[in-house]
């Protein structure tokens, strides 16, 4: 039997904002989920069979996100990614043709088709269009830990005096993951990272054990925990919250010195769709404007304008080269940590599922790399995080502060000059919301109907993803869109029902659009009564 | 792109643009001269946002890839959500960080333009807002309070608050005939702490050494304050 020396916990955070528009024949932001599946969620799906198949040993907590997962599991999406792959493999045949005898980029061109290709046959064939039944045999296997996050990754600090809102998100959550799943999450994912004192109440409510903070906000807790950032922190209440270590967060993450900034791996920026003559690109950009096509060339390079041709074989070989150095950072740390120490330390680290694959090509590798490398490392062991629960039920009781892992550590990315109008409407619709709660408890048919699109539409204005994009300028106009969109749509309904007037057939286009949620019963904004 | 888009607008949203941007530009440039500086300040603008991300939101934006130009759609058509009022008279405190909080509020216009016309023998003096900072008691007043003046177009403030680890309440108020009254209350706020909740030089030994391997030393933590700051700072470096 083997001494444990240390445990590393991988967290991987899958989710995109909801995005569906059935009532256009291409839509350019949907392509936000056709990449993510293309590059990040098949690919992470075929690292894991791989190592099952190798009988390599692997523990994997993944968050599914509710809106990702209502979008994985709708038939409109699934049937447009199965023809927005056809449109990528009749692009990367076209490319074959064109970079035919260049040893550079006919291979390239070669590898793009090999991997559209093995998304549909994998997609279609091996999931039945069902990508969250992949995910779902791990589960079951106890391989793969999945966890929720809130309905559709409301920033929750900012929402605190509204204990309707916090926990409506949660509650909507628990719903999905349990339709989705068949099983009750244990583990809840706050959007990016936002914790507030007060937030174990609301979850612990919902019988979920643990969530995560930033470093900041454990060690700005209350004691300060005993054992930094190396094992979860119990709350006067029980939940138990991980740490999300801050040198393993570094490693991956810091722009210039994180592995995907590596010369030798594949640009994300770079791509044919803003290289290539337009006449020749424009049948496979949605408009006709020049954007991403995911067919990308070249290597990172360095800081420069000039970029070498990407080289699979040596961006493979720097992957599980990084891998090591990770596996080696993280046993220093563990190493230096048990020192001071009663129990094996723990190192959480969390990241976003689509820098593997889609931001950071090579992550998939550097992923099936970690787990292969780590079964010849005695005593370093990687858990889930339920598992770590099971193994040390005990930990340090301290309280943890608000924080959040956005830039200054607290709320400023989701509260700033470019995005704080949002707040207006999103605490206006929530009051409303709970108003019609309250004067129609016990409605039924075609009104309930009515209140319930209202409380996604609630739900929906909620989205920190919007506020993200708003002040980052890029997507800035589509996500203030969205914002207005779910401002006007609960309006509409606010509206209809205050003159006792319902469009039927309006409210069923919009349900049939913004179609998450299908359990959602909108009394749960009824006012919280201490 | 933006050259087409640039291209295909009125001289007026031209204009428009340009001053959304801060550009100080004649009434009479030529329009290609006005088109390329337009170019240069939108150049400008996304470097700036570029600069002012982290590199985990940088990395966040690439699952949103798309052509990059929405700033220009953006400043076109600043769409109708961002001016839009409901009509109540309300104010609500949101916390931003350590030292800063965003206050959101409005006057119903019928209130408003009552206090306007005054009452007999008063004049209205403008709003203000009240920043007190609560001492734990509800709904008492503590007298540790500032006020700070707002315009009556005015409809939202950051506000720098004093203390980390403290509890705010704002009050909406004017000033009739050189009295306060009160309009609207907003709810009450925590800023977070800053500093370490306990004095490090109480702490275990084994603690200090674990906050800096949990890379204390690199958050911009201050230690608990006027408490021995060192004490945590020349903890065990770890190298990677």
């Amino acid at each position: 039997m083997r001494m444990d020396r240390g445990y590393l916990a991988l967290v991987l955070n899958a989710h995109l904002p909801f995005v569906r528009r059935p009532d256009y024949p291409r839509f350019l932001e949907e392509r936000w989920l056709f990449e993510a599946l293309s590059e990040t969620y098949l690919p992470l799906l075929r690292v894991l069979r791989n190592l099952e198949a190798d009988g390599v040993p692997f523990r994997l907590t993944l968050v599914l996100s509710p809106t990702l997962t209502a979008m994985l599991a709708d038939e409109v999406l699934r049937e447009r990614y199965v023809a927005w792959l056809d449109r990528q493999i009749e692009l990367a045949e076209k490319e074959k043709e064109r970079t035919a005898g260049d040893p550079q980029f006919e291979p390239l061109a070669a590898l793009y088709a090999d991997l559209y290709t093995s998304d549909r046959d994998d997609f279609t064939i091996l999931y039945g269009r069902d990508v969250l039944s992949g995910f779902d045999y791990f589960y079951k296997k106890g391989r793969l830990e999945i966890m929720t996050s809130a309905a559709t990754h409301a920033f929750l600090p900012l929402y605190r005096d509204v204990p309707e809102a916090v926990a409506a998100q949660v509650e909507t959550a628990m719903i999905s993951h349990r339709r989705h799943f068949g099983k009750v999450a244990s583990g809840f994912w706050l959007p990016q990272l936002g914790w507030y004192p007060g937030m174990e109440e609301v979850l612990k409510a919902y019988s979920v054990r643990y969530t995560l903070v930033a470093t900041r906000g454990a060690l700005l807790g209350k004691p300060v925990p005993k054992y930094g950032s190396y094992t979860p922190v119990s709350c006067p209440n029980g939940l138990s919250v991980f740490v999300r270590d801050a040198r393993a967060t570094d490693a991956v993450w810091s722009e210039y010195t994180g592995y995907p900034a590596d010369p030798v791996y594949r640009d994300f920026y770079r791509d044919i769709g803003f290289d290539l003559p337009l006449d020749y690109v424009s049948p496979w950009l949605e408009d006709g404007t020049r954007s991403f096509t995911g067919f990308k060339y070249w290597a990172v390079t360095g800081r420069t304008e000039e970029k070498n041709p990407y080289d699979p074989a040596a961006a493979s070989a720097k992957a599980v080269e990084h891998a090591r150095k990770f596996l080696d950072g993280r046993g220093d740390q563990i190493r230096k940590a048990a020192a001071y120490m009663d129990r094996p330390p723990l190192v959480v680290c969390p990241y976003d599922a689509e820098l593997l694959g889609h931001g950071w090509f090579e992550g998939p590798q550097w992923l099936e790399s970690l787990f292969r490398l780590a079964k010849d490392r005695p005593g370093l062991r990687f858990v889930s995080l339920g598992e770590y629960l099971k193994l040390h039920p005990e930990n340090p009781a301290s309280m943890p502060e608000f924080s959040s892992w956005g830039s200054g550590g607290f709320a400023g990315v989701w509260l700033d000059g470019s995005n704080d109008w949002i707040y207006r409407h999103s605490y206006k619709m929530l009051d409303r919301m709970m108003e019609l709660a309250e004067r129609f408890p016990n409605e039924t048919g075609l009104k309930e109907r009515v209140l319930n699109q209202a409380s996604r539409e609630t739900l929906l204005v909620m989205c920190s993803d919007w506020a993200l994009l708003i002040r980052a300028g890029k997507a800035g106009a589509f996500a203030r869109r969205q914002v207005e969109d779910a401002v006007s749509n609960f309006q509409r309904i606010y509206e209809m029902l205050c003159a006792n007037t319902v469009g039927t057939e309006w409210i069923t286009r919009l349900e049939k659009r913004n179609n998450l949620f299908p359990g959602i019963n909108y009394r749960m904004f009824r006012r919280k009564r201490s | 792109m933006n050259l087409e888009k640039l291209s295909a607008l009125s001289d007026d949203a031209l204009l428009t643009l340009a001053d959304k941007l801060g550009l100080m530009v004649p009434a009479d440039l030529e329009r290609s001269f006005l088109i390329e500086a337009l170019l240069e300040a939108l150049e400008e603008d996304s470097e700036e946002r570029e600069g002012a991300l982290d590199s985990s939101e940088r990395i966040e934006e690439t699952k949103y890839s798309g052509s990059g130009t929405d700033f220009l759609e953006t400043s076109l058509d600043p769409g109708w959500c961002s001016d839009n009022r409901y009509n109540d008279t309300m104010i609500r405190l949101l916390v931003r960080d350590t030292s800063w909080a965003f206050a959101f509020w409005d006057v119903n216009d019928e209130e408003r333009a009552q206090l306007r016309a005054g009452e007999t023998g008063t004049a209205f003096q403008g709003y203000f807002l009240r920043v007190m900072e609560e001492n734990g008691r509800e709904s008492s007043r503590s007298a540790d309070h500032f006020d700070i003046p707002v315009g009556e177009s005015d409809l939202q403030w950051y506000i720098n608050l004093p203390r980390p680890d403290s509890r705010y309440r704002i009050d909406l108020c004017c000033r009739i005939g050189g009295k306060a009254r009160v309009l609207a209350r907003s709810n009450v706020v925590q800023t977070p702490r800053g500093s370490l909740a306990e004095d490090s030089s109480f702490m275990d030994g084994k603690t200090v050494e674990l906050l800096a391997l949990s890379g204390f030393g690199e958050l911009d933590i201050n230690p608990a304050e006027d408490r021995h700051p060192s004490r945590i700072l020349s903890g065990a470096e770890v190298e990677e």
